[in-house]
Formats: C-alpha cells, sequence, structure tokens
C-alpha cells in the first residue's frame, strides 16, 4: 500500500489543489477511494492522484528562504521612476535652455 | 392503476432498499478508512435508488416513501434473499455487491427502455452511478483474486455463497406477465436471469476463478413452489439437502431469519416513535 495524494479542481479552468490524501494498493484504486473521499458531494468535477513518492521537493526547506532584500525583484520598487523621469527632462530642459543662451 | 407496475417497483426498491442497509452495517467496520467512506457512499447511493422507486411508487398508491420503506409488515417486502443476507465477513459482502450490482446494471439496461418514462428516466439516471459501482466492485475483486492464497480463498468462499443466491434476484416477481405485456418490463426475468448467469460466468472465468464458485447453479432452471411453499429451481434439490439454496422466495415475500434481524433494526424507530421527524 502506498500514500497518493488528490489534488481536485472545482471548474473547468481552476487549477488542480491539493485535498488530502490516501492510502490505496495502487493509482486505479487510489482514484476509487479518492472519488468518494474528497468528491462524493459534488466538490469538484476532476481529480488527479500522484505517488507521495513521485513527488519531489528540497530536502532542506531553509534552502527556499530569501536571504537578502530582494525588493529590486517586486514592482513596488519601481514606482517612484516617473517622477524620478519628470524631473530628469525637467533638469535637462533647464541645461538645454542655459546652453542656448551662452551660445548666443 | 396499474398493478404489476406497483408490483415491479416494490422490488426494485426493496432490492436497494435491503442491500444498502445490509452494506451501511460496514460504517465504522470496513477494512480501511478509505473504504469505509467508500463503502458507506455506495450505501447512500443505493438507498437513494430505493428512494427513486418509491417516490414513483408514491405517486401511484398515494402511500408516503418512507412509511413504504419503514411502515410494512416483513412479509410484505419483495426483495430478493441475496440483498438480506448477513454481512459475514468481507468477502462475503464483496461478493454479494460484485454479483448484485453486475446483475443490476443488466436490470437497469433494459429499464432504460421501460414504457413507463419517469421509471427509464429513473434508470438512466440510475444506472450512471451503478456503472461506478461496479467500477468499484471490479476492482475489489480482481485484486483479491489476484493477490495473496488466504484473500483469494475466502473470496472463493463468498462467491460460492452468493452466487446462487444471486440467481434469486431474477426469480419472477407478482404479476410480471402483465408487467412484459405492458411494456413497465421489457424483458423478461428468464431471460436477464441467463445474460445475468453468462456475464457473470465469463468474468469469473477471466478471473481464473474457480468453476465450483457456481456449481449447482442450473441455467435452464425454472423458479417452481416445493411442497414446504419455497421457490426452488427445479432440477435441484430442495434445500437443506446437500445442495445450495437459489435464493428464492423474496418475490413473494417469503424470507430468512436474517431478513427478520434487519427489519427489527431497520424499522424500530420508524415503529417506536409514529411520526417522528428529524
Amino acid at each position: 500500500m502506498d500514500v497518493y495524494e488528490v489534488f481536485r479542481r472545482s471548474g473547468h479552468k481552476d487549477p488542480f489543489e491539493h485535498c488530502g490524501s490516501v492510502i490505496a494498493s495502487d493509482s486505479e484504486m487510489a482514484l476509487l477511494m479518492a472519488k468518494e473521499c474528497f468528491l462524493r458531494r459534488r466538490e469538484g468535477q476532476h481529480l488527479w492522484v500522484a505517488r507521495r513518492t513521485d513527488i519531489h521537493s528540497f530536502k532542506d526547506e531553509s534552502l527556499l528562504e530569501i536571504a537578502a532584500d530582494k525588493s529590486y525583484r517586486f514592482p513596488e520598487a519601481y514606482r517612484d521612476v516617473v517622477a524620478k523621469r519628470e524631473k530628469a527632462r525637467a533638469r535637462a530642459r533647464e541645461v538645454g535652455a542655459a546652453a542656448g543662451e551662452s551660445n548666443r | 392503476m396499474s398493478d404489476s407496475l406497483i408490483s415491479l417497483l416494490t422490488a426494485l426498491g426493496d432490492d436497494e432498499l435491503i442491500l444498502g442497509h445490509r452494506h451501511s452495517e460496514w460504517t465504522g467496520f470496513a477494512p480501511h478508512i478509505e473504504e469505509d467512506v467508500a463503502f458507506s457512499s455506495i450505501a447512500q447511493d443505493e438507498i437513494g435508488h430505493a428512494a427513486g422507486y418509491f417516490g414513483i411508487l408514491g405517486t401511484l398508491t398515494g402511500d408516503d416513501p418512507d412509511h413504504i420503506a419503514l411502515g410494512r409488515a416483513p412479509e410484505d417486502y419483495r426483495n430478493a434473499v441475496l440483498c438480506e443476507r448477513a454481512n459475514g465477513e468481507w468477502a462475503y459482502t464483496l461478493a454479494r455487491h460484485w454479483l448484485y450490482d453486475t446483475a443490476d446494471d443488466l436490470r437497469l439496461e433494459v429499464l432504460e427502455s421501460s414504457a413507463h418514462e419517469e421509471l427509464a428516466q429513473l434508470a438512466t439516471k440510475m444506472r450512471r452511478e451503478e456503472r461506478y459501482h461496479l467500477i468499484h466492485a471490479d476492482a475489489w475483486i480482481k485484486r483479491v483474486a489476484h493477490g495473496p492464497v488466504e484473500g483469494r480463498t475466502r473470496l472463493e468462499g463468498g462467491l460460492s455463497r452468493a452466487f446462487g443466491e444471486a440467481i434469486g434476484l431474477f426469480e419472477p416477481f407478482e404479476r410480471e406477465d402483465d408487467a412484459i405485456k405492458e411494456g413497465w418490463l421489457p424483458t423478461a426475468s428468464s431471460e436477464l436471469r441467463r445474460r445475468f448467469i453468462d456475464r457473470a460466468s465469463a468474468s469469473l472465468d477471466e478471473l481464473g476463478l474457480p468453476t465450483e464458485v457456481r456449481a449447482g447453479v442450473d441455467e435452464a432452471a425454472e423458479f417452481v413452489a416445493s411442497s414446504s411453499g419455497d421457490l426452488i429451481a427445479s432440477g435441484e434439490e430442495p434445500p437443506g439437502q446437500g445442495t445450495r439454496s437459489t435464493g428464492g422466495g423474496g418475490r413473494r415475500g417469503v424470507h430468512s431469519d436474517d431478513f427478520r434481524q434487519l427489519w427489527d433494526d431497520m424499522t424500530r424507530t420508524y415503529r417506536e416513535h409514529p411520526g417522528a421527524t428529524w
């Protein structure tokens, strides 16, 4: 007997989401058990089962922690770009005007 | 009002109700937690099917479906004896589940073209669910048949006990000739029995189960009344003389002692608290 993880989706366009697990002798049996345990009240319209040992993950979860400030990976970090650009344009106009004066 | 239609619906509904009740007795006791949920859900399905039949019956007779299910005397039930047998061990339950759902599929197939439109529609609806029940039963039977010897031996024992009595599912019900004439039941029980024996035998051969599990089942047998009043299949000795029961009698209200115990449990609340609701 193996542990099978059960994934279910509620609508045709929804993603499959993990909803629990069953113990079964093989995948066909796992599907039958999963149908009764997780779909008998119309909680969804489709099921997947996967043997737990066929699902791969990092052994050390701490590897997934983000150590430093990664704010530059988020759009919020770039919110002031428009203001900075406007400031730079204004400065460019100022410099351009000053150069025109001295050339006269 | 068609008495033959009432008789047909009573037999069909009682089979589902009584087997559903037996299945429900596994709740909390099935071999593992997943199967406990699965088998309980199947039990609910069967009782739901009984409610479907009794619903139609109620519109014909004016009786309340709850009263039809729980308010009758033991001798008024028309289920086949197979359905009322005590669960025994899991292997017997499994054998009966498989035989019953194989038989029911054949029966529903013909009922889909019943002249009674509501019954035909109900049959189509139920068959979708029963197809899943059959997949469940098949999956179990295959795994136990091909598994370790102890399980296989127990399954053979269960099939030996249940196969003969499964024939009783095709004992003609009262006024069946009229029901066929009217088109309520498009195919006679005797023909359904032949199809059942063919199909179940072929499946068991495929699984490599010994032919002894269906020994004593005479494909040409007709149900006739014995001197004791029990229906037996002709060509066989009466039960108790070394041959197996063919499970007859249920369609005339002749039941086993197992039924009495089931009826007592099933109807107790209804009898002791008339009119109670929940």
